[in-house]
C-alpha cells in the first residue's frame, strides 16, 4: 500500500524538468497511467512524486509531414495513433499494432511514448516502431539527445533515460512510410491480453526488417535482410537473435515455434 | 376454487416478458451490497498469509493497534469460533498453522480503507515455513503431511459424508451397481485413460462484498452479496451459538455469484471485528486479487475412467474414480464429490459401474461451489473419454453415444428408474447434432477450409445435472395483496441475474390471472421479513420456488373467493374471477374487484369483513431419499436437466490456434417459463463454459504460491471472444411435479461446453486433448505429441 505521493502537473517543459531534475528517481510520469496505476496499485512503485505531463503546452502533438514523417508526442495515445488518417495511410503496420494493445478504453489511455518507455519486453507498438526505423528524442534541463529506438531499451523495464529525462518525441522517418509489412502477436484470448510473442516484419523497396516482442528481454530488431532471402535464412536470422522463457503464459518450445511461424507467414506477405 | 371454463385473463408463462429488474441495473439504480455506507462505519482489512503451509510463531499487533483511527485488531488466537458448511474444519483466522497461500492471519478494522491498509501492512507476523502439500494424489501418500491432523475429532454431517480420519480425506463417496467384474469380463473393448481439471475462479463483476453490525445484546445483522440468506444465517448462528431471532441477513442487488457466493464466507470475521470495535458495522469488500486466495475457487479434479464396451457397441461396465482437490478446507467440495459421483456416468445406461469419489485436503486455497456443481469438471474428462471410446471401437461419436443413452426403463447409478417423464436427452442430441451439420461439412464451410488452410471440426457431448441438494430441500412464499389489487411476493431466492425475479413475475401474475404489471417481487432478501428458502443454488429454485408461489397464489385466492362468496351472497364454487374482479359465473354483472377485497370488504355502513389478503405456499422435494454409504444406492434427484453441445470449430494444424465458429446447445428444460431468460442462462453458460475451456486456470509454483491471482494472466473472455454463431435450444418435456412443467437450467449451459469444444478440435486434428484448459500451445502440443493408442486400450479384440 502507498503511504502517499504528491502531484504535479506542469505547464511548461521547462516546469516539468525542474521537477524531474529536483526529485530525480523518486518522480514518476503520469501520461496515460495505464502502467503507472497499476504499479502503484501493487506496490511495485512507490513514488514520492508523480508529474502529469499533460497539461505542459510546448509539448510536439501526433503530426505527418514528408519533410520529417511522422512525430509522434509524449500525450499521443495509441488510439489516436490507430485512428489518424495519415498513420493509417503511410504506416498502416503502426495502426496495426495499435490494435493489438489492450481494450479500446484503456487505448484512449494509454499513450504510445508510455508503451515504449515503460519497456516491456511484449510491449506491442515497439516491433512496429523497430520495423520502421522509428527515432527517440530525449530531452532535460541538460538539453536534448536522439537516438535510434533500437538504442534505446536496455533491459526489461529498463531504458538509456536517465532520471531527469523524459521521451519527448518519437519520428518515424518519411522513408519507411508504405513500407509494407504486418504484425502478429500470439494471444491467450482475442480480447485483451499482454502478447506472448509478437512479431512485426516490413519490407521497404526490399529491405526486409524483423521486429520481435516477448521473446527477449527488450523488443528486438533484426536488419539486413532483403526480400530475396530465403526464408530459412530469414528465419534463422530470427532465431539467432531471440532468447525467450517458459513462464506461465507459455513455454520457450512454443515461443520459438511461433516466432518462426510468424516470420515464414509475414515474410511470404510481403514477398 | 373452482374450475374455470373461462380462458385465463391472462396467460405470461412462455413470453418473452421483459426482465422485471433490467431498469434499475441499466440505469445504476440498483443498490448493492457495496453501494451501502452507514453512519460510523469502520473498514475492514485482512492479513494474508504469503506461505502456503507455515507454523505461525509469533503475531505482532502493536504497531497496528496504536495507528491512529483503528478501531479492532483481531488474530485466530482469541477467537474459538469454527465454520464449515458439511465439515465443521475452519477457524475463522488461522490458528497455530496457516494451510494455503492468501490465508487469513489477522484482520483490523479502521475508520478508512486507507487506514486500514496502513495497519496490516504494520502488522508482523512470523513463520516458520513448511514445505505443502499440493499435488492431491500425493496427499492420498500415507506418508504425507496431514492438512488437518484433527480431522477424526471435527464435527460433519453424518447422513451425507464419510470422513476418512488420520487421512487427507474429508469424504469418500462410494456407488456399487451390478457386478463390475462381470461387466469387464463381458467387454470387448476396455478403455482406461485419465483426465484432469484446473481450479478456475468464478469472476462475479461485484467481488465478495458484506458489512456486519454486532450490537450490544447480540444483535447481529449483516448485509451481504451472499447467494442464501437463510443458509448464511444458519451456519454463523452456529458458529457463534446464537439463536437465529438474534441475527438478521440482508441481501440487496448481488452482481453475479454462480456459486462462489453460497455458503459463508468473511461474514464471522467481520462480526468479530464489529464486536470488538463496540458495535460500529464494518464493512469489507473483497480486490479481484483477493478474489483469487482469500476467498475459494472451484476445485482441481483428476478424473480416470475405465470403460468396457460389448461387441455391440454398448457400455457394459465403468470404473469411475475421481480425485477433488478441495484445497486447505472441505467447505462445497465434499458435497461436489457426492454430487458428482452420483452423476458421474453421464447421461448412460451403465448396467454395472463402480465409482469411488474422494475428496482430498491440499494446501491450497479451497474449493467451493462453482455453477454445475463438479459436472463441468467431470463432465469434461466423461464426453472426451466417450468420443475417445468411439474411436477405439470404430463407431461414430454421436451413434456411440446414442446407443447407450438413458432412456424410459434405465436406471441411474443410483437405482433411479427413468420414465417418459424424465426428459429426453436424445432429442436434446439430436437437436445440437442437427444444428452444426454433425458429421459433415457444408459447402460453406469446405469453401473456407480452403480459403483460410485451417481445418474444421465438429464435436458434440451430452450433459445431465439434478441439483444437489438434502432430501428435504424445501422452500416458501409469500404473497401479499396491496389495497389497490396489486400484489408483492416475498422469497428468499436471490436475483443473482439468473431472472428468478422475472419469472416468479410470470408465473405468479399467470397464477393469479393478473397482468404482470400487477406482480411485484421485492427485490431485497430479510431473514427477518421473508419465508425461508435453503438457498440459491443447484438449479433448483425455478422448481421449488415455482411451486411455492404457485400455492401461495392459491392460497391468496381461496381467501379472496370466501370474502367474495360473503359479500355476493354466494358459494365459492359459484364464483369465477378475472385479472379485476371476483364475479358470480351465471351473472358476472354481480361482482366484487380484488381492490375492494384487499385490505379488507367494506360495506356501505361501515361494516369490514375479511381482512388483508396474504397468500402462504410452501414445498418440499418429494420423495427423495438419503444415498447409501456403502452402494450409493437411493433417490437423490428432484429433477433431470438433459444437454447437449454441439460445436464448430476451425484450427489452424500448424500452430493450434484455433477459434469457435458455432456452438449450439439444447436442454430439456420441461416448459420455456421466459424465452429471454432461459436464452440469457444459455449464452452466459455457454461462454463460461468455453472461458474455464480455452483458458482459464490457477497456476502455482513449487511452493504453493499462486502465480497468476489477477485478471493480468487469469484470462476469462471478452466480448471479442464469442464464438460467431451460438443457438439455443429448448426441448420440452414436461416435469410433471415441476411448475407449468418447467426444469431448471441455471447450470446447464455451462457443463459440458469444454469437451464439446475439444472434440471438434479432435475432430479437426487428431489433437488427444485430456487436460483443461485448452490453450493453442495444448493442441499444438496434442498434434505433434500424440501418444499412443495402445497406452490407454487395455482389452481389444485380436486382429
Amino acid at each position: 500500500m502507498n503511504d502517499g505521493f504528491k502531484y504535479r502537473a506542469p505547464t511548461s517543459r521547462a516546469e516539468l524538468f525542474g521537477l524531474l531534475a529536483a526529485h530525480g528517481e523518486g518522480a514518476k510520469i503520469l501520461a496515460g497511467g495505464t502502467d503507472l496505476l497499476v504499479d502503484i496499485r501493487s506496490g511495485l512503485v512507490r513514488p514520492e512524486l508523480v508529474i502529469n505531463l499533460k497539461k505542459v503546452e510546448d509539448f510536439p502533438e501526433l503530426v505527418w509531414s514528408q519533410s520529417q514523417g511522422l512525430i509522434i508526442g509524449p500525450a499521443t495515445t495509441v488510439n489516436d495513433v490507430l485512428h489518424d488518417p495519415k498513420v493509417r495511410d503511410c504506416y498502416p503496420l503502426l495502426a496495426e499494432c495499435a490494435l493489438s494493445i489492450a481494450s479500446h478504453q484503456l487505448r484512449n489511455r494509454a499513450t504510445v511514448i508510455g508503451n515504449i518507455v515503460h519497456a516491456s519486453p511484449g510491449a506491442d507498438m515497439a516491433p512496429g516502431l523497430l520495423c520502421l526505423g522509428a527515432r527517440v528524442q530525449i530531452a532535460s534541463q541538460r538539453g536534448r539527445r536522439e537516438l535510434f529506438l533500437k538504442d534505446f531499451f536496455t533491459g526489461v523495464k529498463r531504458t538509456v533515460l536517465g532520471h531527469d529525462e523524459i521521451v519527448e518525441s518519437i519520428t518515424v522517418p518519411a522513408g519507411t512510410a508504405r513500407s509494407r509489412g504486418s504484425y502478429r502477436k500470439l494471444k491467450r484470448i482475442d480480447g485483451h491480453d499482454l502478447s506472448l510473442v509478437g512479431v512485426a516484419l516490413t519490407n521497404t523497396d526490399g529491405d526486409v526488417r524483423v521486429g520481435i516482442g516477448s521473446a527477449a528481454p527488450t523488443p528486438l530488431l533484426i536488419e539486413g535482410l532483403t526480400d530475396q532471402d530465403p526464408a530459412d535464412a530469414v528465419v534463422a536470422a530470427a532465431r539467432a537473435a531471440i532468447r525467450p522463457i517458459s513462464d506461465l503464459r507459455c513455454s520457450k518450445e512454443y515461443r520459438e515455434y511461433m516466432i518462426e511461424v510468424f516470420v515464414r507467414r509475414l515474410l511470404e506477405e510481403v514477398r | 376454487m373452482s374450475e374455470s371454463t373461462l380462458p385465463p385473463a391472462a396467460a405470461h408463462v412462455g413470453d418473452d416478458v421483459q426482465r422485471v429488474d433490467d431498469a434499475a441495473k441499466l440505469t445504476g439504480g440498483a443498490m448493492y451490497a457495496s453501494d451501502l455506507v452507514f453512519a460510523g462505519m469502520l473498514y475492514a482489512q485482512v492479513k494474508k498469509s504469503p506461505h502456503a503451509r507455515a507454523k505461525i510463531l509469533a503475531i505482532n499487533t502493536s504497531k497496528a493497534k496504536n495507528l491512529p483511527g483503528v478501531h479492532a485488531v483481531l488474530t485466530g488466537k482469541e477467537l474459538d469460533y469454527r465454520i464449515g458448511l458439511y465439515v465443521v474444519d475452519k477457524d475463522v483466522l488461522a490458528k497455530d498453522v496457516v494451510r494455503h497461500f492468501g490465508e487469513a492471519v489477522a484482520a483490523v478494522a479502521a475508520e478508512s480503507l486507507d487506514i486500514a491498509c496502513r495497519a496490516v501492512d504494520l502488522i508482523d507476523v512470523e513463520y516458520e515455513v513448511l514445505p505443502p502439500v499440493l499435488n492431491q494424489l500425493d496427499a492420498l501418500d500415507e506418508n504425507s503431511p496431514l492438512v488437518h491432523p484433527d480431522l477424526g475429532s471435527y464435527d460433519y454431517v453424518k447422513a451425507s459424508f464419510s470422513p476418512q480420519p488420520g487421512t487427507n480425506i474429508p469424504n469418500l463417496t462410494k456407488i456399487r451397481k451390478g457386478d463390475i467384474d462381470a461387466g469387464f469380463a463381458e467387454a470387448k473393448w476396455i478403455v482406461e485413460r485419465e483426465y484432469t481439471n484446473p481450479s478456475v475462479q468464478h469472476v462475479p463483476l461485484e467481488t465478495h462484498v458484506a458489512i456486519v453490525e454486532w450490537k450490544a445484546g447480540d444483535e447481529v445483522t449483516i448485509w451481504s452479496s451472499a447467494q442464501s440468506p437463510f443458509t448464511l444465517r444458519d451456519l454463523f448462528c452456529r458458529a457463534f451459538k446464537l439463536p437465529h431471532n438474534k441475527v438478521r441477513v440482508v441481501i440487496p442487488h448481488v452482481g453475479g455469484a454462480f456459486g462462489g457466493k453460497a455458503g459463508i464466507h468473511l461474514e464471522p470475521l467481520l462480526a468479530c471485528l464489529s464486536r470488538k470495535a463496540g458495535g460500529r458495522p464494518v464493512k469489507f469488500q473483497a480486490t479481484r486479487e483477493e478474489e483469487f486466495s482469500l476467498l475459494p475457487c472451484r476445485s482441481a479434479l483428476t478424473y480416470k475412467i475405465k470403460t468396457g464396451v460389448g461387441a455391440d457397441g454398448r457400455i457394459t461396465a465403468q470404473k469411475l474414480l475421481m480425485y477433488w482437490d478441495s484445497g486447505a478446507y472441505a467447505d462445497y467440495a465434499v458435497n461436489v464429490t457426492r454430487a458428482s459421483a452420483y452423476s458421474a456416468g453421464g447421461p448412460y445406461d451403465i448396467p454395472n459401474a463402480w465409482v469411488d469419489a474422494y475428496t482430498i485436503y491440499t494446501n491450497k486455497p479451497w474449493g467451493t461451489a462453482y455453477r454445475g456443481f463438479g459436472h463441468v469438471e467431470f463432465f469434461w474428462g466423461l464426453e472426451r473419454h466417450m468420443e475417445l471410446v468411439a474411436e477405439v471401437i470404430g463407431m461414430d461419436p454421436l451413434e456411440f453415444r446414442k446407443k447407450n443413452l438413458l432412456k424410459p426403463g434405465s436406471t441411474t447409478l443410483t437405482g433411479e428408474r427413468i420414465n417418459e417423464h424424465t426428459g429426453n436427452p436424445l432429442k436434446c442430441l439430436e437437436a445440437a447434432a442437427s444444428a452444426i451439420n454433425y458429421g459433415r461439412l457444408t459447402p460453406e464451410e469446405q469453401e473456407r477450409q480452403a480459403r483460410t488452410g485451417r481445418r474444421i471440426g465438429k464435436g458434440i457431448a451430452t450433459l445431465h445435472k439434478a441439483p444437489a441438494m438434502p432430501s428435504f430441500t424445501s422452500t416458501a412464499a409469500v404473497i401479499k395483496m396491496n389495497s389497490d389489487g396489486s400484489v408483492v411476493v416475498n422469497i428468499a431466492l436471490t436475483e443473482i441475474g439468473q431472472g428468478t425475479a422475472t419469472v416468479v413475475t410470470q408465473m405468479a401474475a399467470d397464477r393469479l390471472r393478473f397482468p404482470v404489471s400487477r406482480v411485484k417481487v421485492a427485490v431485497e432478501r430479510d431473514t427477518d421479513k421473508d419465508p425461508f428458502d435453503w438457498q440459491t443454488v443447484a438449479s433448483k429454485g425455478l422448481l421449488l420456488t415455482g411451486n411455492a408461489v404457485i400455492a401461495a397464489c392459491d392460497d391468496l385466492l381461496r381467501q379472496a373467493y370466501l370474502d367474495a362468496a360473503q359479500v355476493l351472497r354466494a358459494q365459492t364454487v359459484d364464483l369465477d374471477h378475472d385479472g379485476e374482479k371476483i364475479f358470480v359465473k351465471q351473472r358476472p354483472e354481480e361482482s366484487v374487484t380484488f381492490a375492494a377485497l384487499s385490505i379488507g370488504y367494506v360495506y356501505p355502513n361501515g361494516n369490514g369483513i375479511g381482512g388483508p389478503l396474504i397468500g402462504l405456499g410452501r414445498y418440499t422435494a418429494q420423495g427423495l431419499t438419503s444415498l447409501d454409504k456403502e452402494t450409493g444406492q437411493g433417490l437423490p434427484a428432484l429433477d433431470w436437466t438433459y444437454g447437449a453441445h454441439g460445436v464448430i470449430a476451425e484450427v489452424d494444424p500448424e500452430t493450434g490456434e484455433y477459434t469457435v465458429i458455432k456452438i449450439a446447445s439444447a436442454f430439456d428444460v420441461g416448459k420455456v417459463i421466459n424465452p429471454g431468460t432461459m436464452r440469457g442462462q444459455c449464452i452466459g453458460g455457454m461462454i463460461q463454459g468455453l472461458g474455464t475451456a480455452e483458458c482459464e486456470s490457477y497456476i502455482y509454483d513449487d511452493q504453493g504460491h499462486l502465480l497468476n491471482p489477477s485478471l493480468t494472466d487469469n484470462k476469462i473472455l471478452t466480448a471479442k471472444d464469442l464464438p460467431e454463431e451460438i443457438e439455443c435450444i429448448a426441448v420440452e418435456t414436461p416435469q410433471l411435479d415441476g411448475p407449468f412443467g418447467a426444469r431448471g437450467v441455471g447450470e446447464h449451459p455451462m457443463i459440458s461446453v469444454a469437451p464439446a469444444l475439444a472434440n471438434a478440435i479432435h475432430d479437426a486434428t487428431g489433437a488427444e486433448l485430456t487436460h483443461m484448459p485448452v490453450r493453442s500451445e495444448d493442441v499444438w502440443r496434442a498434434i505433434h505429441n500424440r501418444l499412443p493408442v495402445d497406452t490407454w486400450v487395455t482389452k481389444a479384440p485380436a486382429v
